[in-house]
């Protein structure tokens, strides 16, 4: 019990109170420091002048442009008053010039005067000697050498006479150059430019965008906690199903991906041979999606077999389709454009030509798209292959040990717990392994692994213990002693794992581990893989042994976290810093632009679905569940009619963020406008820069305008 | 027949919501679950088809052990056994029809819900049950549109879609006016009538389970207080379940 009486309590906390604050000041204080403000800076009178200069610059953005004509005005100078000086021209209604004195010696100040000019006509004033480089002179009141006639359409200004040798008795001329718009106003060459650029801007928001939005949909399922928490699958059949992850991967890539590039091989053929043999495989293919389920009180071990069988025949199909596809795009893509070069007009001369030259572009534009989708199934296949087979080989392997495995109990469930928990940590470390040894920062990945491991041992040895004692209330000083012995193991297995894989020389050198080989049974492996495998190895035997093979496991959980972690840690690499890398990967241009803008936007719309998902209904989900109704099934009816909108209106937003964010990528070499105003800006053209400046005012703008009219319709 | 034996219910908090409930109820009966507020109605009728892992004991249903039955077993079980809810847990936004109809899902192959088609036979039942509960015009409305009574009876006809034997009701009636309690309640009744479906409702008003009954369990504490004819309930029992405070009101 707290008993200090209440004025020492109340003296206690203004004391905490003035001491907060003073911290507060001292921290704010020293963030004034560290961002070097400087008052002196923004008065010195050069900068103020030259960022005057800029701004206006940028404020007066070359839109237009007119032909000027040079119109030359002349007057005599006698050099050294060796002679009759010139007289004076007569005064007239045209524009003409007169200097006075119009005689004298170099170095003199005379003055020049200009009559009946137009107001606003700039004008320059050179000194023409009879023989030899013409020199434009400086008018001594101003300091400049450009002229504005001011609004009397005349101008007097004094210049001082060049020093030029030998030149006495001779007769100069001073000209009068003055500079007049004419022909007519038309949108300046950097207006075009910005207009083009403006274009693959706005498309480069567009592709990533829409590259994003499937992938971050389909994240944000797994990131969103409602719907992963539920997830669990008995320990057993997740340890079946990862045994079965790289047998299933081998045996797709060496069979469903060998047919698939058959069918890409085959299909690149002949269009019409193509198109006829695809309607058997459409049929089968139907046929085989309609019996898919089987519908049965309690499926029977031939029935099982039943269901894989098909499995298995779905997997070749699904194969031998993503071929085919691939194979049509290919050959589709290649026509389309040999088709689009067949009947391009020869010049784009007149809106006829020109609406075709747009038509043929649109035809050429697809038909490299279908390439480009038939280039990347071709290069994916095996990857494509190996994921399917993979799927397919552990959701049937579960599917058909499920039954052996409720069956086990007691103390040979956790013997065979052990034995596939051995197995299980060599393959899950083998992989982190694989992953850990490709940088420094990444190979902190493996003892991580091992850490969670030891922790998750604890719980289950803890869950046993509890068990046997026939315990039900976890009371709290257990629950702190649990957590305490959790993070010692989980420390050991660290620190363990950190210095058996050397670790330590990874992360300060930077170097990556060793690539020294030893020879099991006729096998080459690394010692570095070995040894991580052996950790792995102790650590899911003992973890099986403990967990069974019947105990629930918070799959989802894991899952959640692993896409969430990732999720946030894209999110907070900037799309500049990626751009630099994207750009290092393919070259400057918008397709890095596009990269970078991608990545980033499946980091961060991933993020925003899934908070969207996190605050449906769940009432519907739990309604379609009790109706006995799939997992997928009850996404499909409970959760989507629920997020389309929302998913909608953070796609809209997430438009008009990369809009604005593929304005700068081309800073780093993006493409887009970025790069455009950056190249201005470096070579100083201030009034250029500043076109495309409104540029992106303008689109920015009324991109902000419309997505917040969108969403707001929508929501 | 549901036999419920020692069924215990611990929650991952160490809540003990359901302490060894032993239950026989034939096929075909009207059972109201009545009890305070968090004496375990929910918990109990969840566990009946698993929404709600029981922690101990067994339920065995037709010869069948639900509590033993594999996820795809579960799956198969639920798609024998409706259930309605007091929020309703409709999809808002989606129609009427749509939402019937996804009382069908667990008939319906997973490629085609990915197409959202349906069976022709499908659709038309779902009107016939649409029709049955009085609310066939609405089919085409968002779920939103409709009153809170009707939107029950659309969560009754989802229910049908699945052509249960057994009916679960989650104070089906808790968040509608009295004449609209009645108007549900009495489709609970026909439903038992006249389809012969088992009906384990809860409800929290006891007048209501006297009217529409054939029996009454009352829980308290996650213990069974109570299992008898409705007329059974006099004012003794009626304190020893709801607390000596307590009178009774009824819903007119
Ligand atoms: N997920 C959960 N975790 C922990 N405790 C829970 C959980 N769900 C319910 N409980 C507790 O279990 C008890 C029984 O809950 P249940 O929902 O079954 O009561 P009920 O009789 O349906 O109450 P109500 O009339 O308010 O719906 C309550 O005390 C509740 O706090
Ligand atoms: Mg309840």
């Amino acid at each position: 019990m707290n008993r200090t009486p209440p004025s020492a309590r109340v003296a206690l906390r203004n004391l905490l109170i003035v001491l907060v604050i003073t911290l507060a000041a001292g921290i704010y204080a020293y963030g004034w420091t560290v961002t070097d403000i400087d008052l002196e800076k923004p008065q010195d009178e050069q900068r103020q002048t030259n960022v005057q200069n800029a701004l206006r610059e940028l404020l007066s953005p070359r839109i237009f442009e007119q032909d000027r004509k040079i119109i030359t005005t002349t007057t005599s100078f006698l050099m050294d008053c060796e002679g009759e000086s010139p007289a004076a021209p007569e005064s007239s209604d045209d524009p003409y010039v007169r200097v006075t004195p119009s005689c004298g010696k170099a170095g003199d100040v005379v003055t020049v005067e200009a009559f009946n000019f137009e107001s606003g006509v700039q004008a320059g004033i050179r000194w023409a000697p009879v023989e030899g480089q013409r020199r434009p002179r400086e008018v001594l009141e101003t300091g400049r050498k450009e002229i504005i006639i001011d609004s009397t359409g005349d101008f007097k200004g004094q210049i001082e006479v060049p020093r030029i040798s030998g030149s006495s008795g001779q007769i100069h001329q001073i000209e009068f150059l003055a500079s007049i718009p004419s022909g007519p106003v038309r949108f300046s060459k950097i207006t075009d430019e910005v207009i083009r650029r403006m274009a693959e801007t706005i498309f480069m928001a567009l592709v990533a965008t829409s590259l994003s939005i499937p992938i971050s949909a389909a994240l944000s399922f797994f990131a969103a906690h409602n719907l992963m928490r539920p997830v669990r699958v008995p320990v057993g059949n997740l340890m079946m199903a990862i045994i079965a992850l790289p047998i299933g991967w081998l045996i797709g890539v060496n069979v469903l991906a060998v047919i698939g590039r058959e069918a890409i091989n085959f299909f690149q053929g002949d269009l019409e041979v193509s198109v006829l043999s695809l309607l058997p495989i459409i049929g089968l293919g139907t046929v085989a999606a309609s019996r898919s389920v089987v519908l049965l009180e309690t499926p029977s071990l031939s029935h099982r077999l039943w269901a894989i069988g098909q499995q298995l025949v779905f997997a070749l199909i699904l194969s031998l389709l993503i071929g085919v596809i691939g194979g049509l795009s290919l050959v589709l893509g290649e026509r389309l454009v040999d088709f689009a070069d067949s009947i391009r007009p020869d010049n784009n001369v007149g809106l006829g030509n020109w609406l075709a030259t747009a038509v043929v572009d649109g035809i050429n534009g697809t038909g490299n798209l279908l390439n480009i989708i038939g280039g990347l199934i071709e290069l994916s296949m095996n990857s494509i292959g190996g994921l399917i087979g993979a799927f397919i080989l552990s959701s049937s392997v579960t599917n058909l040990t499920s039954g052996m495995l409720r069956s086990i109990a007691g103390v040979p469930a956790h013997l065979l717990g052990g034995v596939m928990g051995a197995i299980n940590g060599v393959l899950v470390f083998a992989f982190v392994a694989e992953i850990a040894k490709s940088a420094a920062l990444l190979s902190l990945l493996t003892p991580l692994a091992a850490a969670l491991f030891a922790q998750q041992i604890v719980v289950l040895g803890h869950a046993a213990w509890r068990a046997r004692q026939k315990k039900v209330v976890l009371s709290h000083v257990e629950r702190i002693v649990r957590w305490l012995i959790a993070l010692a193991a989980a420390a050991t297995a660290f620190v363990i794992t950190f210095i058996q894989l050397r670790v330590g020389r990874t992360v300060i050198d930077g170097t990556l581990p060793s690539l020294e080989t030893i020879d099991i049974m006729g096998i080459e492996i690394t010692l570095y893989l070995l040894n991580a495998m052996i950790i792995g190895g102790v650590l899911g035997s003992v973890f099986g042994l403990l967990a069974g093979t019947r105990q629930p496991f918070s799959i989802g959980n894991v899952l959640y976290n692993v896409t969430r972690n990732i999720l946030n840690g894209l999110r907070s690499i900037e799309p500049l810093i990626m751009g630099i890398v994207f750009v290092i990967w393919v070259g400057i241009g918008p397709f890095a632009g596009v990269l970078a803008l991608m990545l980033h936007s499946i980091a961060s719309l991933g993020k925003l679905y899934s908070e969207q998902i996190e605050t449906i209904d769940e009432g519907p989900i739990e309604a379609l569940k009790a109706t006995g109704a799939g997992h997928l099934q009850t996404i499909i009816y409970a959760v989507v009619p629920q997020i389309v909108p929302p998913y909608v209106a953070f796609t809209m937003y997430r438009w008009d963020i990369n809009v604005r964010m593929s304005t700068i990528i081309g800073f780093v070499g993006g493409g887009g406008i970025g790069l455009l105003l950056n190249q201005q800006i470096n070579l100083l053209r201030y009034r250029d820069a500043g076109v495309a400046v409104l540029a992106i005012a303008i689109v920015v703008s009324i991109l902000d305008y419309a997505s917040a009219t969108i969403r707001e319709r929508i929501t | 027949m549901l036999i419920i034996e020692n069924l215990t219910k611990i929650y991952d908090n160490g809540f003990k919501a359901l302490d060894r409930i032993n239950l026989e109820i034939p096929d075909g009966q009207f059972v109201a679950i009545i009890g305070l507020s968090g004496s375990g109605k929910s918990t109990l009728l969840r566990c009946i088809n698993r929404l709600i892992e029981p922690t101990e004991g067994r339920i065995i249903w037709n010869g069948v052990d639900i509590t033993a039955a594999s996820d795809d077993e579960v799956r198969q079980i639920r798609r024998h056994i409706g259930m309605i809810f007091q929020q309703f847990n409709l999809v808002k936004r989606s129609k009427v029809l749509t939402n019937v109809l996804s009382g069908r899902l667990g008939y319906t192959n997973s490629l085609y819900s990915f197409l959202n088609y349906f069976p022709k036979q499908d659709r038309q039942d779902a009107l016939a049950n649409l029709d049955r509960v009085g609310i066939r015009d609405q089919a085409n409305k968002r779920a939103s549109e409709l009153s809170g009574g009707q939107q029950q009876r659309v969560g009754i006809a989802r229910a049908l879609m699945q052509e249960p034997e057994l009916m679960l009701a989650d104070e089906p009636v808790a968040s509608l006016d009295p004449a609209t309690s009645h108007s549900v309640m009495k489709y609970l009744e026909l439903l038992n009538k006249e389809d012969g479906i088992t009906v384990l409702c809860s409800l929290h008003f006891l007048s209501l389970a006297r009217t529409y009954a054939h029996r009454v369990i009352a829980l308290k504490g996650g213990i069974l207080q109570f299992d008898g004819l409705p007329t059974e309930i006099d004012e003794n029992r009626f304190k020893e379940i709801y607390g000596e405070e307590a009178i009774e009101v009824a819903i007119s």
